[in-house]
């Protein structure tokens, strides 16, 4: 562990320490490194250290706000959805803004995991667990929203088509049933894909577990894993399998989401760029929050050999071309209001430069489209710390254009009689609270029982980029 | 303890508050009940109940609260309309009545379910409603069943009965009596009912000295003392708006609020429909006024004037129609202002028409006289009626005479009926405390309020809707008033107060007014013709007839003007709670005020120069001080107001009232003294530095249409030159540009058309909507979030200079698309279409997603954030007696449910299935919406887009009607009139 103490110090000073001796990019896997060694550090991190206060500490932290959570959906569920700030013109607010932001966050996992498999993005291998567990999560997340939106949850399975007496059935021209249907197949391919992604993990974990629980429990995880070839033959195969599936369910959820609003008549929602829109807006939001997850848990848990600075440098460069993509998407959207000669969507536009919520929108185009400039630099795409805080930023950006997306159209339709803002309640503020309070304490557990570094396929970098022996 | 009991060792027993069944297990022993046996022998058996006595007590106690529990009138009422064999359960009855405003009777037509009033439409035969309304007709409604109206008799605050009351009253009556009843006086305010009338003529038997006061705080003395200047007798103009070329309206609002209102808007806009045909008809309407209101933004030509000059202005004018009318000259504006009316007037000779307000001074009206008499108007335009006032006597002289006679110890004994003047008399009277020194006080009132609470007693009134009297409009016909309920919680009639004077205590109201009128009309057969009133609602052959009137040629007297100096305050009525009666009534409370768009309380109102001026903007608490006496209040900017005026509505501020009514807005009668009842100079305005708090309430908050053709309009000779100007770039696309084959409707396809040339944006629709369909209140603060529930809303925008604005008025009811956005964006299909092309809505379907509303370019959509219908009511209006008041035709919508405007679908399967039954077809203007009904100007039009014949066929062809927001091709049935001005410039200064 000294060895991986001594890489952190030179990558987070910002300097690649070992990329003068090759005079070429540092590598994704330290060169030390070998099968042991990494499967070392990953699974100690599950099974040999006990948690520490800190930990304990996060966890006090994340689980009181998931009781917030828990508290605001139980008074939500009893009052009403009333307690929010919404209004009559403003009916959607914070609520449709979280769920458009988690759902963006749950893109990335899937992203780095099948496009990057199918690219062989070999970099992708440290960071991909994680990435598609935090997926899991957000999706699971978001797809609470919009059932707990409803003015009457209760009877949200009316969504469902199901053989009811009445022959009731969905209406399925609304966005909103392929909605249900995108996050559902979304969810489900998630939880397949990371879980059988774990499998060999599962058994790596089982083999090395010394408790008997933990020997049970990873063995009923793991499946019958024994790692011979047949089983890496087949793995392989649905491995790939599946990711080629996950990049169109990518852009599917996404291009739905996006379509929930592009399908209205409003100013700034009825828009043909909506669904790339969307889905490049939440790849860039999803790796600005792998970033902003990447950077503790690679502290906290020690594997400063197995996430390197290359990693970040390569998502740093990922960000920079979301940012740009997002400001050439802003630049559609006002160019379209303008060339299309619609006043209404001429109005709208101005309205997002001056109109109620302007500081808003103008903080939003800085950490959305400005901030992850700095990364066509090269020393900025290896200082950890200023990947971190962009990271930050873009998240907050990408929140911000989420409601933005809702309220500046509600606030300023058609009619001027109808123009009214929005602003939150302690509820609204107390549900998004709670539901970050959430992600955090299912990362905390995540990270205590499950290997967080893929460590079959990190093994298989190691031997391919020849480390070690 | 046990052993030496008594009634005070109970009464301490039951102090400390512990729960106790009876007086044996309070005071816990035998000797307690011994005592009481022998103490109280009659209540001897209660103690000794046994299981099965008791089973009997509560059945007996059940049996008496269903015989309680309200009911159809026990005396025989007559159906209106449909005179069925038998009440047939879930048909409505309709019934004829009257409805009093200021003492004038509105004739009404009340829908009764299963013996509950649930709807209030105007009567078609009564002359002053001709089957509109108004929004204080609809809302009586709600108002009938009130429950903080006062339940029960009061003696200085606690529940007594009308026996004990009697028990006091007559003595004091009796000793009075014999003094010719000096000292017995009498105060209500205008009183129209002849009934009445003539009771009080029947008590100068018995006391010769009672006097009648008067007093109500927005009197009729003006016009009367305006008509005996310049005819030298006693008259009350009644303007005949529909016979009118030019109408000149010196600060007359009759299109705001005013008891004759639906007569005169239906009159008004007779004159003003723009059609293809004939457009040159048109009438046009000066006006002249300090404060903006519905008559000036009707108006074509419009001077906003602080009514210090207004006199001046009339008086130019007089002296211009060659009266002698000394008074100053008028500045260059209001010099050319004045030429163009006063050629405008010329020109239209006998169909000219000036009116006065008022609040106007009586020299005012009586120029207005002198000059419609000029013009040969008198008899065409005008006419000159009796006082429909029994008994007329100005109101300021009567309370003030009251007020000093209070004072000088010389008042015995003070019946007050109705009238409120602890409350709304002049503050410098010091009513209160003049009143204290009356020995015996009485007062009849629907609610135990500010006045009632310096009475000895309180006998609880009886509401128009539970009540037998007879009114007289405002052209004298007499309507009978009859009730649709029995009293709720055992109200009393005027009438039956005056029984009690008259030594008749026994006396139903109901005998009173059929006696009355049995002696009134000397004929054969009483009983059938007084069915055939009752029928009808009104009295045949009541109307007044006009007086011959000869102008005088004496001088007018010379002008008394309010202070230059200064703010000048003025104190118009409230659209929406009038002078305080209706300030417990929630749906009136919420009613956005046509022009402020305020709920939920009044607002200092001031231009916009004198706002920059002063440094105030919209929502600031100012205080206003007038004479030494301040309140404070939040701001409105309003454009188009005269600068320096400042405007502050009457009726808020009720300290004891109700839990609607109490605290909200400002009391503009602590500011209000008898020098000056209608406008003060000398007012001044500062900003306290504070935001009002409560904060002001609005439900519109843009007032510009930000260069979008929402509300299309044009002058008229833009019209004439060309009728299709409403045609823009952004209209709406031809068919041809779909693939799709046009959708088929076949049978019935319903359509409406709304003229906003003649809408005049009194509200009456909304109120008549929300009666109609359950819609809920949701309460000040709700409002405030943004959540008011109207299905149909009045928007409106200001266009041009704000100092003279043009004021616009849309009223935005479901659009009914046939290209819906709402519909295919619903996860469920809650919003469905229907084969007659209805938008609507399933209530039980919608999980709220609310995705509908947010698509809807029209914002027409309601959604119930909260229970507003039940669980989570505002104030007391969930409780029992507002549900009696329902629609049963109509769904009450629970939590997280959208709502919306469905053209009144009930109405369209009731007219339909009556027609089935009758084996006919549906005929053009069979159903009507309750929007349309109520409309006092028929602005709203509905019908069957496939009957070629029908009016909503013919509107949708004229050249000036268009979609809004039709460019969107969502294809609206609810289609607009443009709205039509009529300019004087656009003549060419004739």
């Amino acid at each position: 562990m000294s060895a991986a103490a001594a890489s952190s110090d030179a990558s987070s000073s910002g300097s690649p320490g070992d990329s003068g001796t090759e005079g070429h990019l540092p590598p994704f896997v330290d060169r030390r490194d070998g099968y042991a060694s990494v499967t070392k550090e990953v699974s100690d991190a599950v099974l040999e250290r006990r948690p520490g206060r800190l930990w304990w500490l996060l966890l006090a932290f994340g689980g009181a706000l998931t009781l917030l959570m828990l508290v605001s959906i139980a008074w939500l569920f009893y009052a009403g959805v009333g307690i929010w700030g919404v209004n009559t013109e403003v009916v959607w607010g914070f609520a449709i803004a979280n769920y458009v932001w988690w759902i963006g966050i749950g893109n990335a996992g899937t992203l780095i995991s099948s496009l990057l498999l199918l690219t062989r993005q070999k970099w992708r291998s440290s960071i991909n667990r994680f990435a598609e567990a935090m997926t899991l999560f957000a999706a699971a997340i978001a797809g609470v929203f919009p059932i707990i939106h409803l003015g009457r949850p209760y009877l949200f399975y009316w969504l469902i088509p199901y053989p009811d007496v009445m022959e009731a059935w969905p209406q399925f021209k609304s966005p909103l049933v392929w909605d249900l249907w995108a996050i559902l197949s979304y969810l489900i391919f998630s939880l397949l894909f990371w879980y059988t992604g774990a499998i060999p993990d599962f058994a790596t974990l089982r083999d090395r577990a010394k408790g008997r629980i933990a020997q049970l429990a990873y063995g009923s995880l793991a499946l019958g894993w024994r790692g011979s070839a047949h089983h890496w033959a087949r793995y392989e195969r649905y491995y790939w399998a599946m990711a080629a599936m996950g990049v169109p369910l990518v852009v599917s959820v996404h291009s739905v989401v996006g379509l929930d609003f592009a399908a209205s008549l409003m100013p700034g929602w009825a828009e043909t760029v909506f669904p790339p829109y969307f889905v490049v807006g939440a790849m860039f939001s999803g790796f600005a929050m792998v970033v902003t997850l990447a950077v503790p848990i690679r502290h906290a848990l020690g594997l400063h050999d197995l996430i390197t600075p290359r990693h970040f440098e390569a998502m740093a460069k990922i960000m920079v071309l979301g940012a740009t993509v997002m400001g050439w998407s802003y630049l559609i959207e006002w160019f379209a209001a303008w060339y299309s000669g619609d006043i209404y969507e001429r109005g709208l536009v101005v309205y997002e430069f001056v109109g109620d919520y302007w500081p808003l929108y103008w903080i939003m185009l800085f950490c959305n489209v400005l901030a992850s400039q700095v990364f066509w630099f090269r020393p900025a795409r290896y200082s950890i710390a200023l990947i971190f805080v962009v990271s930050i930023l873009v998240n907050l950006g990408m929140w911000l254009e989420r409601l933005l997306i809702v309220i500046n159209t509600l606030s300023h339709g058609f009619l001027p009689a109808n123009w009214q803002t929005y602003a939150p309640t302690f509820w609204d503020v107390a549900l998004l609270l709670g539901t970050l309070g959430f992600f955090f304490t299912l990362f905390l557990l995540l990270a205590r029982f499950v290997p967080v570094v893929s460590m079959h396929e990190m093994r298989e970098l190691v031997r391919e980029e020849g480390a070690g022996r | 303890m046990r052993a030496g009991f008594d009634l005070e060792g109970l009464r301490v027993l039951a102090r400390d508050g512990r729960p106790w069944k009876s007086l044996d297990e309070l005071a816990g022993s035998e000797e307690a009940r011994a005592w009481l046996e022998s103490e109280f022998p009659r209540l001897a058996p209660l103690l000794r109940t046994d299981r099965r006595r008791a089973m009997g007590l509560v059945g007996a106690m059940l049996g008496m609260a269903a015989l309680t529990s309200c009911g159809q009138p026990e005396e025989e009422v007559l159906p209106y309309v449909n005179m069925p064999e038998g009440l047939v359960a879930g048909n409505p009855l309709f019934f004829a009545t009257s409805l009093p405003l200021g003492g004038i009777g509105r004739g009404a037509v009340v829908e009764s379910r299963e013996g509950r009033p649930v709807k209030v439409e105007g009567n078609p035969d009564h002359p002053l409603t001709r089957g509109a309304s108004d929004a204080f007709m609809q809302a009586d409604l709600l108002g009938l069943y009130d429950p903080d109206r006062s339940q029960t008799l009061t003696r200085r605050g606690t529940a007594s009965s009308w026996d004990t009351f009697l028990g006091e009253a007559v003595p004091v009556l009796a000793k009075l009596g014999a003094r010719e009843g000096e000292g017995l006086r009498l105060l209500t305010g205008a009183v129209t009912s002849p009934t009445f009338a003539a009771q009080v003529a029947g008590l100068r038997d018995i006391f010769p000295k009672l006097r009648w006061h008067r007093w109500q705080p927005i009197p009729p003395d003006n016009p009367r003392e305006g008509a005996r200047l310049a005819f030298g007798q006693t008259a009350e103009p009644r303007p005949r708006f529909d016979q009118a070329r030019v109408i000149l309206a010196l600060d007359a609002d009759f299109l705001g609020p005013e008891p004759a209102m639906p007569r005169f808007a239906a009159d008004f806009a007779a004159t003003r429909r723009v059609r293809r045909a004939g457009p040159e008809t048109m009438s046009r309407l000066h006006a002249v006024e300090p404060l903006l209101t519905l008559t000036g933004v009707m108006a074509d030509e419009r001077l906003a004037l602080r009514s210090s000059r207004i006199e001046a202005f009339a008086r130019a004018l007089g002296r211009r129609f060659g009266l002698g009318a000394p008074g100053p000259d008028l500045k260059d504006d209001e010099g050319r202002f004045l030429d163009a009316v006063a050629r405008d007037l010329e020109g239209a000779g006998p169909a000219g028409l000036v009116v006065a307000g008022r609040g106007q001074p009586p020299a005012v009206h009586a120029i207005a006289c002198l000059i419609n008499a000029k013009l040969g108007a008198v008899g065409r335009t005008v006419e000159f009626l009796p006082p429909v006032e029994a008994e007329p006597v100005p109101h300021l002289a009567s309370i003030t005479d009251l007020a000093r006679d209070m004072r000088a110890g010389r008042v015995e004994a003070l019946f007050i009926v109705e009238a409120n003047p602890v409350y709304d008399a002049p503050v410098d009277l010091a009513f209160e405390a003049a009143m204290e020194r009356v020995p015996f006080r009485v007062r009849l009132a629907l609610y135990d309020d500010e006045t009632s609470a310096h009475c000895h007693w309180h006998v609880p009134a009886a509401h128009p809707l539970e009540a037998w009297s007879d009114l007289r409009g405002e052209d004298g016909t007499v309507g009978i008033v009859q009730p649709m309920i029995r009293p709720l919680w055992g109200g009393r009639t005027a009438h039956e107060l005056l029984a009690v004077l008259g030594s008749n205590p026994g006396a139903s109201a109901r005998g009173l007014v059929e006696a009355y009128w049995r002696e009134a009309r000397a004929g054969d057969d009483f009983d059938a013709w007084w069915r055939a009133a009752l029928q009808r609602g009104t009295v045949p052959n009541t109307a007044l007839q006009p007086l011959a009137v000869t102008a005088r040629t004496s001088d007018l007297p010379p002008p008394r003007f309010g202070s230059e100096e200064g703010l000048e305050l003025h104190f118009p009525p409230d659209p929406a709670v009038y002078d305080g009666r209706y300030a417990n009534n929630a749906w009136l409370q919420e009613l956005p005020r046509p022009l402020t768009k305020q709920v939920w309380g009044n607002a200092v109102l001031i231009g916009p120069a004198t706002a920059s001026k002063l440094g105030l903007g919209d929502g600031d608490l100012a205080a206003l001080a007038l004479e030494g006496r301040t309140v404070e209040a939040p701001v409105i900017v309003q454009p188009g107001q005269a600068e320096e005026t400042v405007g502050l509505t009457l009726g808020y501020g009720r300290s004891r009232l109700g839990a609607i009514g109490d605290g909200v807005g400002v009391n503009a009668y602590d500011l209000r003294t008898s020098q000056a009842l209608w406008a003060a100079g000398g007012a001044s305005l500062a900003p306290t530095g504070e935001t009002a708090d409560p904060p002001l309430i609005r439900t519109q908050d843009h007032h510009a249409m930000a260069g979008r053709e929402i509300v299309k309009e044009a002058t008229l000779a833009t019209f004439v030159d060309d009728p299709n100007f409403v045609l823009g770039a952004d209209d709406a696309p031809p068919d041809t540009t779909t693939l799709y084959p046009k959708w088929p409707y076949p049978g019935h396809a319903w359509g409406m058309s709304i003229d906003q040339t003649v809408c005049i944006g009194c509200n009456a629709c909304v109120v008549a909507c929300q009666a109609e369909n359950n819609v809920p209140v949701v309460g000040p603060d709700e409002v405030a979030r943004g959540r008011e529930m109207h299905w149909l809303r009045v928007d409106r925008y200001y266009k041009g200079d704000p100092a003279e604005p043009l004021t616009l008025f849309q009223p935005v009811p479901c659009m009914q698309c046939e290209k819906a956005p709402c519909e295919p964006v619903c996860p469920v299909g809650a919003p469905v279409h229907d084969s007659e092309g209805l938008n609507a809505q399933v209530y039980n379907r919608c999980v709220g997603t609310r995705f509908c509303q947010s698509g809807c370019p029209y914002k027409v959509r309601r959604f119930n954030f909260f229970g507003y219908a039940d669980d989570d009511a505002y104030a007391n209006q969930g409780t029992e007696p507002f549900k009696a008041a329902r629609n049963p035709e109509v769904t009450v919508r629970s939590r997280g449910v959208m709502e919306k405007c469905t053209y009144c679908v009930q109405r369209i399967q009731r007219t339909r299935i009556a027609a089935e039954v009758a084996g006919r077809q549906l005929e053009d203007g069979d159903i009507q919406t309750a929007c349309q009904q109520a409309c006092p100007t028929t602005a709203i039009v509905f019908g069957d887009l496939n009957e070629a014949g029908a009016e909503v066929v013919a509107l949708k062809k004229e050249p000036h009607d268009y979609a809004l927001l039709g460019e969107l091709g969502t294809r609206p049935r609810t289609t607009y009139l443009a709205r039509i001005r009529n300019p004087l410039s656009d003549e060419g200064e004739g």
